[in-house]
C-alpha cells in the first residue's frame, strides 16, 4: 500500500455532536476537525477554501432534520453542499469529497468513526487531480 | 458533567423594558425556563452518566427558587403560556421539573448549607407558607438575620392541604425543612402572632428592624346567598373542605371515614376538585356542585384546573355546574339535602356577583355536606394590629407591600389575596426586596417596575405533540399514592428538545454556561461594505437583521441586539464580508486548520 494520507476536513455542529466528550481529547484524536456553533455556520467560502489549501475532502456533521437549534442551519448546509457538490463537479472534483451527515452522537464517538470511513474513501480516490489531469472536466457543467 | 463556568450566569439585564420567552413572563418568579430547558435536551441517554447533570441544573434552578421540586408536582402556569400550544401541545414544563425532582429532592437532605455572613438585621417573618419561605429565603441569602414564627408545628402552610396523592409528603417535608436548614433561617414553632403577647411591638422590641407578615387564610369561608349566611351550617354533617384537608394530613381521619356516604361537595375551584377527591378515596360517593359554568373559556367558566377536573370525572364524581345553594335542609338536627337554584351569571362589572333564577331550583340529597369555598384571613387580628382601614381591608401598597399604616411591616401571600404557591413565593420575594431598601433606606420603586414583551413562535418545518401524561388508571388510583407517572429520562430529554427556544439569548445563556460559545457576539456591520442588497434580512430567521437609511440615502442593514441569537447565518449569508460576530473565534479557528493542510 502507498503512503497516501488523505487530508480530511471536519466541521460538526456542537449541538449534536460530541457535547459530552471533553473537546481536547477529540482534538488529538480527530486531525483537522472544526466543531462549530452551527453546521449553518459553515460558509460556501470555507469549503472551496479548504479545496484550494489542498484538502481531498470536506466532511459536514449536523443535527437531525427539525432539531436545529436555530430554526433550520442544518438545512440551509445540506443546501450549500447540494449546490458546491454542482462546482466541484464543474472543477473535476469528485462530488463524494464533500459529504454532509445530519445526526446526532453526543458522545462524539461517531466523528471518529465517520472520519476515517470517509478518509477510507478518499484514499481510494486519491488526492485531488492537477488542473491538467482532469480531462473533461468542464463539460460536466 | 458540564465545565459550567462563573460567566455563564444568565442574568436578565437590568431594565424597564425586559425581553422574556412568553413562558418566563407567565412564571410569577420569571424562571430560566428556556435556559434549563435547553440544558434538560442535552442530559446524556445514560442516567448514571446524567445524573450529575440532572443535579447540576437543579441546583442552579434552586439558587433562585427553592421550591422548584414542588412546582414539578403542583404548578405549571408557565404551560399555559408556552408557544407551541398552538402546534400540538405546550412543552410540559412542569413534567420537566419533575423529573429534576426525582432526583433532586432526595439530593436536598444532603446539600451543604450556604456559607453566608449573617451580619445584616433580624427580620422576622410570621408564617412557614409559600410566601414566607421564600421571603426568609432571599433575605437569609443577603446576610439578614432571618427567624419564622409558625403557628403550627410544620412548615409549608398552606402546601400540606394539598393531598398526597398530587403532592407526596415526603417531598414536601424534604423540601421545607432542607430550605431553612440550608439557608441557616431560625424557626419558632408553635408561635401565634396575636395570641399571648405575641405582637408586632413586642417582635419589634425585641429587635427584628422588619416584619414581613404572610399568615395566609387560616379560616374557611362560610356559604353565603345573595349576601346572606346561609343557615344550616352548623348542622350535623356540614363541615368544611379546609378543615377535612387540615385532618387528613394530619393523619387523624382513617381511610374508609367516608364509606358508602353519600356527599355533595360546595365549590368550582382547586380546593374543591381536592376534597371532592380525597372524599372519594375516602370511600365517599361524591358529587361536586358548583357555581361556574362548564366552559372554562366563558367568564363564568370553572376555575379549577382542567386536569383536576378530569381526573375527578376519571374517578366517578359527579359535577353539578351553575347551581348555588340557596338552603341546606335539616331534619333531626342532621344534614339531609340542599335546594340548589339555578345560577345566571356569576361575574359582572363589579367582580363576584352570582344572580339566581329561583324558578329552576333542584334538590341535592345527601348524608355530608362538604363546603369549600374559599379561605379566610385572621381578620380580628389585623384589626387589633391596626393593619386594616375603616372598612376592614388591608392597606399594603400593592408594588412593594409595603404596610402604609406600619412601615417597617411588609405584607404578602395568600393575606393578601390568595392565588398559587407560586404568587405567594413571587410576593415573598418582592417583600424580600422591598425589606431590604427599607432598611438600607434606599428608594422603595426605583428601577424595580418591568414591562415584559414576548417572543412568538419561531418557524419549524414540521411540529412534535406533547407528550403523553400517565396516570394511573381511575379503578387502580383510589388511595393516596402519587397518581401521575414522572417522566423517564428518555422522555424528559425529547420533551426539553421539543422546546422551540422563543425566547432571546440574553435571559438563557445556556450555550455560554456549557462552553458552546465563549459569549453571546454582537453582529457589527461595517457600513463602508454594506450595500444594502438585504441578504441577511432574508438569512436571519428571527427578524433580527434589517435595513436602515443611512445619511445620504445610503441603505445600510442593521441588528436588532434584543432579536439576534448570533447563529451566524447572516454573516454567511452576507456577499461583501460587512457583517462580523464580535470576538467570535470561529473563522480564525477554520482559516487555522486550513492553513495547517
Amino acid at each position: 500500500m502507498n503512503s497516501y494520507e488523505p487530508k480530511l476536513v471536519c466541521f460538526s455542529c456542537k449541538f449534536s455532536w460530541g457535547y459530552l466528550t471533553d473537546e481536547h481529547v477529540l482534538l488529538k484524536q480527530i486531525k483537522n476537525w472544526v466543531p462549530i456553533i452551527c453546521s449553518g455556520k459553515v460558509d460556501s467560502f470555507h469549503i472551496l477554501n479548504a479545496f484550494k489549501q489542498g484538502a481531498d475532502g470536506v466532511l459536514i456533521l449536523g443535527c437531525r432534520g427539525g432539531d436545529c437549534h436555530y430554526q433550520d442551519g442544518n438545512y440551509e448546509a445540506k443546501k450549500r453542499v447540494h449546490l458546491l457538490h454542482r462546482v466541484l463537479e464543474s472543477y473535476g472534483i469528485e462530488k463524494e469529497r464533500l459529504k454532509i451527515e445530519l445526526s446526532i452522537d453526543p458522545e462524539g464517538s461517531k466523528i471518529t468513526q465517520l472520519v476515517k470511513e470517509m478518509s477510507d474513501r478518499l484514499r481510494k480516490l486519491g488526492p485531488v487531480k492537477k488542473i491538467g489531469e482532469r480531462a473533461g472536466a468542464a463539460s460536466t457543467v | 458533567m458540564w465545565k459550567t463556568e462563573s460567566r455563564g450566569i444568565a442574568r436578565a439585564e437590568e431594565a424597564v423594558k425586559q425581553y422574556l420567552p412568553p413562558c418566563q413572563i407567565k412564571c410569577p418568579i420569571n424562571e430560566d425556563i428556556q435556559r434549563t430547558n435547553v440544558l434538560i435536551s442535552l442530559l446524556p441517554e445514560d442516567i448514571n452518566q446524567a445524573r450529575e447533570g440532572i443535579i447540576q441544573i437543579s441546583e442552579y434552578l434552586y439558587q433562585k427558587n427553592p421550591f422548584f421540586n414542588l412546582c414539578g408536582y403542583i404548578c405549571g402556569l408557565c404551560e399555559l403560556e408556552c408557544n407551541y400550544k398552538s402546534k400540538g401541545g405546550a412543552i410540559r414544563r412542569r413534567l420537566l421539573k419533575r423529573f429534576l425532582s426525582d432526583y433532586y429532592t432526595d439530593y436536598l437532605n444532603q446539600k451543604d448549607e450556604f456559607n453566608i455572613v449573617k451580619d445584616k438585621e433580624n427580620v422576622a417573618v410570621i408564617g412557614g407558607g409559600p410566601g414566607g419561605l421564600m421571603c426568609a429565603y432571599a433575605l437569609s441569602k443577603k446576610g439578614y438575620r432571618v427567624t419564622i414564627f409558625e403557628a403550627s408545628n410544620r412548615l409549608g402552610g398552606a402546601l400540606w392541604l394539598i393531598p398526597n396523592y398530587r403532592l407526596p409528603e415526603d417531598v414536601l417535608k424534604t423540601t421545607v425543612n432542607s430550605l431553612v436548614r440550608i439557608a441557616g433561617i431560625d424557626v419558632k414553632f408553635g408561635a401565634k402572632l396575636g395570641e399571648g403577647k405575641l405582637t408586632i411591638e413586642r417582635l419589634r422590641n425585641e429587635g427584628y428592624k422588619a416584619i414581613f407578615l404572610a399568615k395566609g387564610t387560616p379560616y374557611p369561608r362560610v356559604l353565603t346567598f345573595d349576601g346572606e349566611v346561609v343557615e344550616g351550617q352548623d348542622l350535623s354533617g356540614v363541615m368544611y373542605g379546609h378543615t377535612l384537608l387540615y385532618e387528613v394530613s394530619h393523619g387523624n381521619i382513617g381511610p374508609d371515614y367516608f364509606r358508602d356516604k353519600k356527599l355533595v361537595v360546595i365549590g368550582g375551584g382547586n380546593v374543591a376538585f381536592d376534597v371532592a377527591r380525597t372524599s372519594k378515596r375516602l370511600g365517599g360517593d361524591v358529587t361536586i356542585v358548583c357555581l361556574e359554568s362548564e366552559d372554562k373559556t366563558s367568564k363564568d367558566g370553572i376555575p379549577a384546573d382542567e386536569e383536576e377536573i378530569t381526573a375527578a370525572w376519571e374517578e366517578g364524581i359527579r359535577i353539578v355546574y351553575s347551581r348555588g345553594v340557596r338552603k341546606i335542609i335539616g331534619e333531626h338536627g342532621k344534614f339531609k339535602g340542599i335546594d340548589c337554584p339555578k345560577c345566571a351569571s356569576v361575574f359582572d362589572e363589579a367582580g363576584f356577583n352570582p344572580k339566581f333564577d329561583c324558578s329552576d331550583c333542584v334538590d341535592l340529597q345527601g348524608e355530608l355536606l362538604i363546603i369549600t369555598v374559599g379561605q379566610l384571613a385572621d381578620r380580628a387580628f389585623l384589626q387589633r394590629e391596626g393593619l386594616v382601614d375603616e372598612r376592614g381591608r388591608l392597606v399594603v401598597d400593592p408594588f412593594t407591600l409595603q404596610s402604609l399604616k406600619k412601615d417597617s411591616v411588609f405584607i404578602g401571600g395568600d393575606v393578601r389575596r390568595i392565588g398559587f404557591m407560586v404568587e405567594a413565593m413571587k410576593e415573598g420575594m418582592v417583600a424580600a426586596e422591598s425589606i431590604e431598601r427599607f432598611l438600607r433606606g434606599m428608594d422603595m420603586r426605583e428601577g424595580r417596575k418591568r414591562d415584559y414583551q414576548g417572543y412568538s413562535l419561531p418557524f419549524r418545518k414540521d411540529y412534535k405533540p406533547e407528550i403523553e401524561v400517565v396516570w394511573i388508571p381511575p379503578e387502580k388510583r383510589m388511595h393516596f399514592q402519587l397518581f401521575e407517572t414522572g417522566l423517564t429520562l428518555e422522555e424528559a430529554r425529547a420533551e426539553a428538545k421539543r422546546c422551540v427556544t422563543c425566547g432571546p439569548c440574553v435571559s438563557c445563556k445556556a450555550c455560554v454556561s456549557i462552553g458552546f460559545e465563549k459569549s453571546l457576539y454582537a453582529v457589527e456591520v461595517d457600513r463602508e461594505r454594506c450595500s444594502g442588497c438585504g441578504l441577511c434580512v432574508y438569512a436571519c430567521n428571527y427578524d433580527a437583521a434589517h435595513l436602515t437609511t443611512e445619511i445620504e440615502g445610503k441603505i445600510v442593514s442593521s441588528t436588532d441586539m434584543f432579536k439576534c441569537k448570533s447563529c451566524g447565518m447572516c454573516v454567511v449569508a452576507c456577499p461583501s464580508d460587512a457583517r462580523i460576530l464580535v470576538d467570535d473565534d470561529t473563522e480564525q479557528r477554520i482559516t487555522k486548520v486550513i492553513a495547517s493542510l
